[in-house]
């Protein structure tokens, strides 16, 4: 029997490697479009913070105000529980407030002289924001620095106000939670998704992650090939920013993704009669949309995994009053 | 807004407000962190009265409906028409983005009569939402087992080292 999958025919999840950085596992019994639009909403729908608008009070360093401002932006910020965070297009506000917002402070002179290297963890974080530790920028290396912003020479000094908002990457990258996700099924290529191209003999010529093509099983010798057979066994490699734990990226990105499905079905099952009522008008952010929607048909099972494998007691339905963060869900 | 730089200014004789003449929507602020492209909320934003999903029966073949998802891509689109491929009563399925500069997909649904367009769809995404769910609790799940380990190893080097 497969040591990975000892659930049988169920959805599941095994970890290869776990830490604060990455999150190594594979997902067994699902299907690649599913799969797939997972890693799609990982890279670019899940929302983080990122400084997006700067204003310069003083800037005399070598460094044109752009630049710097660009450079700000792709500062990594922690981006935990940033849900306590609005839109700043959804806000009431004019502009920017603590809602939908933290400032982040940079002021610096160089009065030495040596050049001074101005390093991210001297950005000052005001006071009144949603939560204590969401827009602390990222600084993980020993020093506790952060990453480098500018170097300034003897006289030379830069003060800057940075508002950094809540976005997701699909807008720009600055917001994306990842820094890369490895996406990988078949790795010894059975189902001839992939025609290699080769010089002499493609086994050779390509390179072959060796753990993931150990789990999945190497073919057999003279093996029939199946032409029915579909991918089921997916490995990601999904590794963060910073701004959020890799398990935080996955999560949010599954529920991401069933907002978006609510928001269908909400806007597909809401068309019988009850179009009037739906007084949003348009610009709203993704998450406003059908969020939390109450759907009627609680218990139906599905065609693929049964509903007993996870439902088992009442108030379980994806739907129901504890679809994200229930006793068993993210608790941490 | 412009009150507050303008203190600031005053604050800091030596201090320059830069390029002051530009009004954007948060008034005198000198710089978007990064403004090559301003619109890219036009992406994932619907606009005013824009739906995010009509359809239109197609009247040349029954049961048939195309279904336009207005501010959605690849990731809702290839993922409901090949779920779509999976329920014995659709008989086609397929999506196309008619143009890439414009955040629309277009799903074309046909069905044996058994169910219409539209419920085949309501029924496909629950069971993705419901696949989903699965898999974020064996996810959660699994991960917390992971750090368990993790910090159960970390305990047990600690110990050694003191013995």
């Amino acid at each position: 029997m497969d040591p990975y999958d000892i659930e049988g025919g169920a959805i599941n999840v095994r970890f290869l490697h776990a830490d604060s950085t990455r999150a190594n596992f594979l997902i067994q019994n699902f299907d690649l479009a599913t799969a797939n639009a997972l890693r799609r909403v990982m890279l670019s729908e899940v929302p983080t913070m990122a400084i997006d608008v700067v204003e310069v009070i003083d800037n005399t360093s070598v460094l044109a105000d752009e630049f710097i401002c660009h450079r700000l932006g792709l500062i990594p910020l922690n981006s935990k529980n940033v849900d306590d965070v609005l839109y700043s297009r959804d806000c009431d506000c004019e502009g920017y407030c603590e809602q939908c917002s933290v400032v982040l402070t940079l002021n610096a002179r160089c009065t030495g002289n040596e050049v001074m290297k101005v390093y991210a963890r001297d950005l000052v974080v005001s006071e009144g924001r949603p939560n204590d530790e969401v827009g602390n920028p990222v600084i993980t290396d020993p020093e506790g620095l952060g990453s480098v912003i500018v170097k300034l020479r003897k006289g030379q000094s830069i003060h800057m106000r940075c508002i950094a908002k809540k976005g997701i990457a699909k807008e720009h990258a600055k917001w994306a939670p990842s820094a890369a996700i490895g996406f990988e099924y078949d790795p010894n290529n059975k189902l001839r998704h992939l025609d290699y191209w080769y010089e002499e003999d493609a086994k050779k010529e390509w390179p072959v992650d060796e753990h993931n093509a150990n789990i999945d099983g190497a073919p057999q010798e003279g093996e029939a090939f199946d032409y029915d057979a579909v991918p089921t066994r997916f490995f990601f490699d999904v590794e963060t920013v910073g701004g959020l734990e890799p398990d935080q990226i996955v999560t949010q990105g599954i529920k991401q993704l069933q907002q978006k499905l609510a928001g269908v079905i909400h806007e597909l099952q809401g068309n019988d009669g009850m179009n009037g009522a739906d007084d949003f008008g348009g610009a709203q952010s993704p998450q406003m949309n059908g969020a939390g929607y109450g759907g009627q048909d609680a218990g139906y099972t599905t065609p693929y995994g049964n509903a007993s494998v996870w439902g088992g007691g009442g108030g379980t339905t994806p739907y129901g009053a504890t679809p994200y963060g229930g006793p068993g869900g993210s608790g941490w | 807004m412009w009150t507050t730089i303008g203190r600031l200014v005053e604050h800091e004789p030596n201090s320059t407000l830069r390029n002051p003449n530009r009004k954007s929507n948060h008034m005198n602020i000198a710089h978007k962190a990064d403004f090559n492209n301003e619109n890219r909320f036009e992406l994932f934003l619907l606009d005013d009265n824009e739906k995010k999903v009509e359809w239109e029966e197609e009247t040349r073949i029954p049961n048939t409906a195309v279904f336009t998802f207005n501010k959605e891509d690849h990731t809702l689109g290839n993922l409901l028409s090949s779920r779509l491929h999976k329920y014995d009563y659709v008989t086609f399925s397929a999506y196309k983005v008619p143009h890439p500069l414009f955040a629309k997909f277009e799903l074309r649904v046909t069905t044996n009569g058994s169910i219409s367009p539209k419920d085949a769809i309501v029924k496909c995404c629950k069971d993705i939402v419901q696949d989903l769910e699965v898999l974020s609790r064996s996810f959660t799940t699994e991960w917390l087992g992971k750090r368990i380990v993790h910090e159960g190893e970390a305990e047990r080097l600690a110990r050694e080292r003191e013995i």
